[in-house]
């Protein structure tokens, strides 16, 4: 029975898709039969919409699904035109023939992008924002100052593409066609587990580090897609304008850009495509108001930013309107452990080393050893400030101590390397639900085993078999960890709309996807009613049966005791005491410090 | 007073019912479509500005004077906001949307170097006052024409002045990072040299740079005699100006139109600091010797201030190119009517036309209507309604 | 020569500087940076140009006005574009917001004012000099403001106020100080000192569109570089900026002195991401 409920919502799943992918369709029935209705001038704003919209669906990965602030874009716009006009016309070398000038030029932006991008590794939101912008202004200066090859403020005149793209009708449809494809290249990223990782970067980093997800590597894939087609749209610009000169790669351009994707809704290729057209045609019918254009799309992003931050996108989420059933309960089925979680661990024991870590002069953590083992229950308990979470954060990679180290099987793990945990299967929740809002509650379960694919990001790019395959596994496996935790009613559902509760299972269905050899859970139960904390001690149980060590930190003292099989109580960073629950809970000290009489 | 397409349909509707109803007869006759492309807006705005006022003069009035054969002129505007990517949109929704049958503009060179291929390609013939050279082309372009110098003849003139009539031998060229700016002194500092001066100082320098002071130190120290500026930033011309008045230097400075215009006055320090600056000009807008405009242009001023068009904030020749040009297409369209070919005839074959600004004649070889004659330096402080003296040593 | 570099480096720095500030006072009040700091200058520039060249007002009361305009664009920043998105879980929306409000500032001042650069006028009704009011006005008002901002936080009790929000919100809320309040004082008082830049630098940046984008980088480069919220290093880093851009602009040319300064600025960000004199951030789990 659970393999035809499992189906079902495979078949549904599939049946989404294709909703989505119908829009975007009948756009492209549109776009070819233009002709037929548009005239001339229309089929010049048509095409300027096509080379626009290959700039946005690259730039989209970077600004909606990533979300970095790249705002100064046009820069790689500017580099792609003047590359293919100057490859083109033969300024500096015997003219190429203008394909291999366009492609060229989409090296030249793949480059680019990725050093436009690389200092959002290290940058804050802002500071990126505010270089992007810097250097658009630096390549309009080279632009205008290396006047040998660019031809300076005079410019050089754009390529002309052969027969059959010479004519005007002939070079909008091959806009279209590269538009199409790229359309295509970015819907199957968005829905590849590199679209999934890029918005858990983007939206709840810190998981994503712990679900193995390596920002910089998957970063730099997108920076350079991004630049490539930039860089390719800038030298189908070069064509249609027929001839280039610095002035006309203004910043108001790059706002344009930016507002296209900010209004269409992030996470969505839909939303900003509707955003490109929109704000391409848009000043062609408000002539009066032209002046005002770039002061309207400013007014306009501050209204969607304030009033809709999800944009077009969000209004057309149709299927996320309907009302949920209210009264839901969770009920987790621990039966469908063994199947998702696998084989047994042979992976030995966790250890804490003597681990000592300050901040500053405050020592959070000091000396502390502690050995988990596998298939067992280890509770973590203590006062508030007594080192619980730092605890947990040092094991999970996320703080360098100095002193000590975290062993598996007597190796020591990488400290301040929280993405490589994933690799030898630890996996963790965290003292906050840390989701993607905007995801549904299976794309954000899907999450948890991204490092586990084999595809590459090229082969998602192109939606070879690997890419599929990657995903039929990844799904199966999340359908089967939401039904093991008794959310797979809510798979389609945003995550955003669920009940607190149902986030703390949905994370720790995430964290099973990696069937992890350890699972340390940061005070799971906080906020869960009654009923659910023995939902979950019942669930907890029959994880560690399986096989996985489990490192539970909580202030829950009833589950503590019904769960765990030993318990370790810190304060002020240093054990206090170790041992079974029953030791634990007649220990003088503790009962002192900690739990009372 | 910019005439957008609605305001100009509008217009021509009424104008076409009020003949309509005095005239039966020809009341079936269509407007004539004229495409205008100015930058109105937009941070190349000012030249647009100036050409409007005139453009606008004279559309209403060969329009109130019954039009072509009486057929009204329906102007059709399209803003280019100074971006070369607008100009292209509004070139095709000109060419191919509104099925003009003459265009006129852009105004600004950018825009015009994108334009004017678009225009070729879907053979209307063109009209444009924008000076950068490779902007016409007989053999390539041969429906666009050129009613205005080109940097050419504005670089020769005023080089002619520095060296010939000032007789100064090191010359000191600087212009800012635009692209005008940038091509004006690659395309003048040739010509200075091949004329026996010695260009002592040659800079790009950015016009959002407060202070020059270090630029022109330079240019005193390696001697130079005169300061020869190419640029349309009044901001930029005017630190040049300001900074020479404090270091008291008595040098000449001899360069572009913009020089003299009401923006660059109101951004100087003192008003005695305009003295010894020699811009650009024209002749028949300009005070000959005794104090005396053309009666043509004398004329037009009166036209003016009856029309009550203002000059303080602009150049009194961008007015007197923008009330030319209309009537130059009028003319052709009167004679041999609105075909394009036809247009195009005509005007290879234009000699002397009258214009307030210049008298302009092109043959088939050559698409540069401008005669060099009547490019000539004036005196930017003898400014007066909106007219120059010639600057001093200007015999012929 | 080198006087006149040395001169404008610094004067044009102490604008950069105080720019920095005007980014650090709003940052300390809401932990975000604003878009609208380089606009604020642009506004000091063009109000004053405004109120006294165009509207014939005394220079006084004209400098008052542009004060004025400043503190109300500054609280229209907290209202509109930062109140509403701190309460957002999206971390990144102030960033938009400012920049959407930025943006429209600039353009309709760009086709209301003007896209030319128009007339300061002069403060000070003294003949000009070597030293002229156009290179010390930038440095005066930096002094007053650093000294001003020093006296207000460290001897005044709204200013242990200002200092106790930035520090911890939670805390200061909890001791019951008025959070809404005197976020909206920041940032009037951040308007104030970017009118400030504005103005005291009118003289040499005119009253100018195009010098919001101008000041919007080259006044975050002291943040950058002095580490955020740091007023001292903002002062130190924008000095140096100024400096080795009129160095640059000498030595090397406009273009090329613009590349210099995005380089440099770059590369130090990658090396040392909390700025020369910042502070690591700490706990992010």
């Amino acid at each position: 029975m659970t393999q035809l409920r499992l189906g079902r919502a495979d078949a549904l799943g599939a049946r989404l898709t294709f909703g989505a992918a119908l829009p975007l369709l009948a756009l492209l029935v549109v776009a070819i039969a233009f002709p037929l209705f548009g005239g001339g001038y229309w089929g010049v704003i048509a095409t300027r919409a096509c080379i626009y919209w290959v700039l946005v669906a690259g730039l989209n990965l970077v600004v909606g699904f990533a979300g970095q602030i790249a705002i100064g874009w046009v820069a790689l716009l500017t580099l792609g035109a003047y590359t293919t006009s100057v490859l083109a016309a033969g300024n500096v070398m015997p003219a190429l023939h203008p394909y291999l000038a366009l492609a060229i030029a989409g090296v030249v932006g793949a480059v680019f992008g990725l050093i436009v991008g690389l200092p959002a590794l290290r940058l804050r939101t802002f500071y990126f924002a505010i270089t992007t912008l810097g250097f658009a202004t630096i390549v309009t200066q080279v632009a205008l100052a290396w006047q040998s090859v660019t031809g300076g403020g005079v410019g050089v005149p754009g390529p002309v593409f052969p027969q059959p793209f010479s004519s005007p009708w002939g070079f909008y449809y091959f806009c279209l066609a590269l538009a199409a494809i790229c359309t295509w290249m970015t819907a199957n990223i968005a829905a590849s587990r590199f679209g999934r990782a890029l918005t858990a970067i983007r939206d709840a980093d810190v998981a994503a580090e712990a679900c193995g997800i390596s920002k910089p590597a998957l970063l730099m894939m997108v920076f350079l897609f991004s630049g490539a087609v930039a860089g390719i749209a800038g030298g189908l610009f070069a064509s249609l304008q027929s001839y280039i000169t610095p002035d006309a790669f203004t910043i108001d351009l790059s706002v344009l850009f930016f507002i296209a994707i900010l209004i269409g809704g992030h996470g969505s290729i839909l939303g900003p495509l509707l955003g490109t057209i929109l704000l391409t045609v848009l000043p062609e019918f408000a002539a009066p108001l032209v002046a005002w254009s770039t002061f309207l799309y400013a007014a306009l992003l501050l209204v969607i930013v304030l009033a809709m931050p999800g944009g077009i996108a969000e209004l057309l989420d149709f299927k996320n309107r309907r009302p949920l059933e209210s009264g839901r309960a969770i009920m987790p089925r621990p039966e469908l452990l063994a199947r998702l979680l696998g084989m047994a661990n042979e992976a030995g024991s966790l250890k804490v080393d003597g681990v000592t870590l300050s901040f500053g002069a405050l020592r959070a953590v000091d000396g502390l050893d502690l050995e988990i083992a596998p298939a067992e229950v280890h509770g973590l308990i203590g006062p508030n400030g007594s080192g619980k979470t730092t605890t947990l954060n040092v094991i999970s990679g996320y703080y360098m101590p100095q002193q000590g180290a975290v062993r598996l099987n007597g190796d020591a793990l990488p400290a301040s390397a929280p993405a490589q945990r994933a690799q030898v299967r630890i996996a963790r929740t965290f003292q906050t639900p840390r989701i993607v809002g905007s995801a549904s509650v299976l794309e954000n379960v899907m999450i948890g085993a991204t490092v586990e694919g084999k595809g590459t990001f090229v082969e998602s790019l192109l939606a070879l078999p690997r890419h599929w395959r990657d995903e039929a596994m990844l799904r199966e496996r999340a359908l089967l960890a939401l039904a093991a935790v008794g959310l797979e009613r809510l798979a389609d559902v945003r995550a955003d709309r669920l009940q607190h509760s149902e986030l703390r299972f949905t994370e720790i269905a995430r964290a099973l996807m990696l069937r992890p050899a350890f699972l340390l859970l940061d005070e799971p139960a906080a906020g869960l009613s009654a009923a659910e904390i023995a939902q979950l001690s019942a669930f907890l149980r029959a994880i560690a049966r399986s096989g996985t060590g489990v490192l539970l930190v909580e202030h829950h003292a009833e589950l503590i005791f019904d769960v765990c099989d030993k318990v370790t109580v810190l304060n002020l960073g240093r054990k206090l005491a170790a041992g079974t629950p029953a030791e634990i809970r007649s220990h003088r000290e503790v009962v002192d410090a900690y739990l009372g009489a | 007073m910019r005439l957008t397409r609605r305001q100009a349909l509008v217009s021509a509707g009424a104008a076409a019912l009020a003949g309509g109803v005095a005239k039966p007869a020809i009341a079936a006759k269509d407007p004539i479509r004229v495409g205008y492309l100015p930058a109105l807006t937009g941070p190349s705005s000012s030249t647009g500005i100036g050409i409007n006022r005139g453009l606008q003069l004279a559309v209403q009035e060969i329009n109130a004077a019954g039009g072509i054969d009486g057929r009204q002129i329906e102007l059709i505007t399209r803003d280019t906001q100074s971006d070369p990517t607008k100009a292209v949109n509004g070139a095709a929704e000109l060419t191919r949307g509104a099925n003009v049958s003459v265009v006129f503009g852009p105004v600004n060179s950018g825009e015009s170097l994108a334009v004017v291929p678009l225009l070729a390609r879907s053979n209307t013939p063109q009209v444009h006052p924008c000076w950068v050279d490779t902007l016409t082309d007989a053999q390539k372009y041969p429906m666009c024409f050129r009613n205005a110098p080109t940097n050419q003849q504005i670089g020769a003139a005023a080089n002619r002045y520095v060296v010939e009539i000032l007789k100064k031998k090191k010359v000191a060229v600087i212009s800012d990072t635009t692209g005008y700016g940038t091509a004006s002194v690659n395309a003048y500092v040739p010509m200075l040299k091949s004329m026996g001066a010695d260009v002592i100082y040659q800079g790009n320098v950015d016009a959002a740079n407060p202070d020059l002071k270090p630029e022109l130190l330079r240019m005193q120290s390696a001697g130079a005699e005169a300061i020869m500026p190419w640029s349309v930033n009044a901001g930029f011309l005017s630190r040049i100006i300001n900074t020479r008045g404090q270091m008291a230097w008595d040098v000449p400075i001899v360069g572009q139109t913009t020089l003299g215009s009401g923006q660059t006055k109101d951004l100087l320090e003192k008003p005695d600091y305009w003295a010894k600056v020699y811009p650009n000009n024209f002749r028949p807008v300009c005070y000959a010797a005794g104090g005396k405009l053309t009666d043509r242009t004398k004329e037009f001023l009166d036209r003016l201030k009856s029309a009550k068009i203002d000059m303080g904030d602009t150049l009194l020749w961008w007015i007197a190119l923008g009330y030319d040009s209309p009537r130059m297409i009028a003319e052709a369209m009167k004679s041999v009517g609105t075909e394009p070919q036809q247009i195009v005839g005509y005007l290879n074959k234009l000699k002397g036309f009258p214009g307030v600004y210049g008298d302009i004649s092109f043959t088939p070889e050559k698409h540069d209507g401008y005669p060099d004659d009547q490019v000539v330096m004036v005196e930017a402080n003898s400014l007066k309604d909106g007219a120059f003296n010639l600057a001093p040593g200007y015999g012929a | 020569m080198v006087a006149s570099i040395v001169s404008t480096g610094l004067a044009i720095g102490c604008i950069y500087a105080l720019i920095g500030i005007t980014y650090n006072v709003m940052y300390s009040a809401s932990r975000v940076f604003s878009f609208t700091a380089g606009t604020l200058g642009m506004l000091g520039g063009v109000l004053g140009s405004l109120f006294i060249s165009r509207m014939g007002m005394p220079t006084f009361a004209g400098f008052l006005l542009a004060l004025a305009g400043g503190a109300l664009f500054g609280l229209v920043t907290e209202i509109v574009a930062v109140r509403p998105v701190l309460k957002s879980l999206e971390q990144h929306l102030y960033v938009l917001s400012t920049l959407a409000l930025a943006l429209m500032v600039q353009q309709f001042t760009a086709i209301e004012w003007g896209t030319e650069a128009r007339p300061f006028p002069r403060v000070f009704d003294l003949p000009r000099g070597e030293f002229d009011q156009q290179f010390w006005l930038p440095m005066l008002a930096c002094a007053v403001v650093v000294i001003g901002l020093e006296l207000l936080y460290r001897r005044t009790l709204v200013g242990s106020a200002f200092l106790a929000i930035a520090e911890d919100t939670y805390a200061a809320r909890a001791l019951g100080l008025p959070e809404r309040a005197l976020r909206m004082a920041s940032f009037a008082l951040a308007g104030v000192i970017g009118a400030l830049a504005g103005f005291a630098g009118g003289q040499m940046l005119l009253a100018f569109f195009g010098n919001a984008p101008l000041l919007t980088f080259y006044g975050f480069v002291p943040v950058a570089l002095g580490g955020m919220g740091n007023n001292r290093g903002a002062v130190v880093a924008g000095l140096l900026l100024g400096l080795f851009q009129q160095a640059a602009n000498f030595l090397v040319g406009g273009i090329f002195a613009s590349v210099a300064v995005f380089a440099v600025f770059i590369l130090v960000l990658l090396l040392r991401p909390e700025g020369l004199a910042g502070a690591l951030v700490q706990r992010r789990v």
